[in-house]
């Protein structure tokens, strides 16, 4: 019986569809051994401090990858955080509240904002938004419009689409039949986006979210344009609110800058940065992983 | 599907084959005009031209001098010792225009009637010992320095100024600006900013350029003639560097340059373009 089993399994659909796994899974395995591969000078130089050190110094061989680390962290939670209740309400909205036709409407003109290419976004962040944050600030004295606070503002504007398209799916995904149930059970509208449809949707809206996250980690010609790109920017206190408003660096606004060029023929100059992609790559899969796992409970419940 | 199509009618293009290929390498700086110069002679004359930039201008003279290259090109004069390492090579260097790099401000700077800096004053700002222009003359305000990004042509200009040479130039953490466009947007709409940028790009109504003052008190703007005379310290030559006279494919390149639209060019790339030098 086993061996039927097997043969069945064999069809040219199924053979496809291994031999194209193993190709996707044979491209980033070999992806992340060359990431490996070429930063390994860096941690031979550097150990731990590579992740750890806070100066970052090419032409001294001083590698410290912390301040982008915290760039990259800071800005995509902030931009995470301004995004996620805006494309959940505007899922809600659109799900539970308005009717067909409409819904399509709105959700065209929010996936519009996907098709920009963020170059333009980039634009006209250094059009209209530097110079919004440093007008809107201006009592706390910026020194320029480059800052952590206008690259999130611009990724959150980007990620808006991820995240309210992924929670409207979620949202779909609970059947109808509860919705009804609990109208008539006399709940209103309001109690049952709260207690019945959100509550089950969640764990796919946690997932959207999260999603929304590894594409604004990996974002990078918009934020390169508007972050400022200021080395070693390291706050006194981690909880402080002002570096928002200073000017600093991401993991990708420094692999998008002059330094790859540079570096290239110097073996530890170009493993440090290679070993940036690398440290990008484990923040944006963690964020990845985190959505899968979020997205498979929802089917668990469901 | 397209670029097959391409590849196809390319192959089967019978002019391919009868030009020899030019190839030329050297300095970044020099290499933006000459690079589109070459796209619009291989578009409409057909001819084939290959652009490198290994190892910058001094990449460009050792090339040339080893005879891998038919054209360099330089952003700085040819030295003694180049011409004493390639005895048999009889180096000429074709100037196509000039760059200069000025210290610009923002408005509300230029406005207090702050317009010129000394060295001295420029390292501290560099530095990091100067950090408000009150200091400098200037208005009470945070100086907002945007440095241009290390390997531009910009700012190895501006340190071999400073320190003689980009290697030794201090370590610093400013906000950091690549482009041309980009560096004006942003001093221009930045209260107290500074930058280094091509003269050719202060404009004087959005961002403005500071003279230079020296040891005896003169002050020196970047001006046309200061640049063209070398009076003003961070200017320098752009060159195409042939092997004697300049023959066929590199004559023609060399022709283009020097001409109305090949002028253009170098005045499009921020430069200086020969007549301007004249004026």
């Amino acid at each position: 019986m086993k061996a039927a089993g097997w043969k069945r399994r064999l069809t040219p659909t199924r053979l496809l569809a291994y031999g194209f796994s193993a190709l996707t899974l044979a491209i980033v395995g070999s992806a992340l051994a060359m990431f490996l591969w070429q930063s390994f000078p860096v941690w031979r130089h550097e150990g731990l401090g590579y992740l750890t050190g806070k100066q970052w110094h090419y032409r001294g061989q001083q590698f410290g990858a912390l301040p982008m680390i915290y760039g990259s962290v800071v800005v995509s939670v902030l931009a995470l955080l301004l995004a996620a209740p805006i494309g959940i309400g505007t899922a809600v909205f659109a799900v539970e509240v308005v009717p067909g036709r409409l819904r399509i409407a709105l959700k065209i003109l929010v996936e519009l904002l996907s098709g920009i290419p963020s170059v333009v976004y980039g634009l006209l962040g250094i059009l209209f938004l530097r110079n919004w944050v440093y007008t809107a600030f201006e009592r706390f004295d910026p020194l320029s419009g480059d800052t952590l606070l206008t690259a999130s503002l611009l990724l959150a504007v980007m990620i808006l689409p991820t995240t309210m398209t992924l929670s409207e799916d979620a949202l779909r995904g609970v059947p109808n039949a509860q919705r009804i149930a609990a109208r008539g059970l006399g709940l209103t509208r309001a109690e049952t986006v709260f207690s019945v449809t959100l509550p089950q949707a969640a764990p796919g809206i946690v997932s959207a979210v999260l999603l929304g996250l590894g594409r604004a980690l990996g974002e990078t010609i918009a934020v390169f344009l508007v972050v400022g790109r200021q080395d070693n920017q390291w706050p006194s206190n981690l909880f402080s609110l002002r570096p928002l408003i200073e000017g600093g660096q991401t993991l990708t606004s420094k692999l998008g800058g002059s330094e790859t060029n540079i570096a290239f023929g110097d073996p530890l100059h170009w493993a440090a940065i290679v070993g940036l992609g690398l440290i990008l790559f484990a923040l944006t899969a963690a964020a990845t992983l985190a959505s899968l796992w979020f997205g498979a409970r929802r089917r668990d419940d469901a | 599907m397209v670029g097959i199509g391409v590849l196809a009618v390319w192959l089967a293009s019978p002019s391919r084959s009868l030009a020899a290929t030019l190839k030329i390498n050297g300095s970044t700086t020099v290499n933006l005009p000459v690079a589109e110069a070459a796209e619009v002679l291989r578009a409409e004359r057909k001819m084939d031209i290959q652009v490198d930039t290994q190892g910058g201008s001094s990449g460009g003279i050792s090339a040339l001098g080893d005879g891998l290259v038919q054209m360099g090109m330089s952003s700085k004069h040819l030295t003694a010792t180049d011409r004493t390492k390639y005895p048999k090579v009889r180096f000429k260097e074709i100037h196509v225009g000039e760059d200069a790099v000025a210290l610009v401000v923002s408005r509300d700077v230029w406005e207090s009637g702050l317009r010129a800096l000394t060295k001295t004053q420029v390292r501290d700002i560099y530095e990091g010992r100067t950090d408000n222009w009150k200091q400098v003359g200037g208005p009470d305000r945070r100086i907002a320095f945007f440095n241009k990004e290390p390997g531009r042509g910009t700012w190895e200009v501006f340190v071999i100024w400073l320190y003689g040479n980009p290697k030794t130039a201090p370590a610093v953490n400013f906000l950091e600006v690549g482009g041309n466009e980009e560096t004006r947007s942003k001093v221009a709409s930045t209260r107290g900013a500074m930058s280094q940028l091509s003269s050719s790009w202060a404009d004087g109504k959005t961002v403005f350029a500071l003279g230079l003052t020296d040891e005896s008190g003169q002050t020196i703007e970047p001006t046309a003639a200061t640049i063209a005379t070398h009076k003003y310290p961070m200017s320098r030559p752009l060159f195409l560097l042939t092997n004697g006279e300049p023959k066929d494919e590199a004559k023609q390149f060399v022709d283009f340059m020097l001409s109305a639209p090949g002028q253009a060019l170098v005045r499009k790339h921020g430069y200086l373009s020969l007549d301007e030098l004249k004026q």
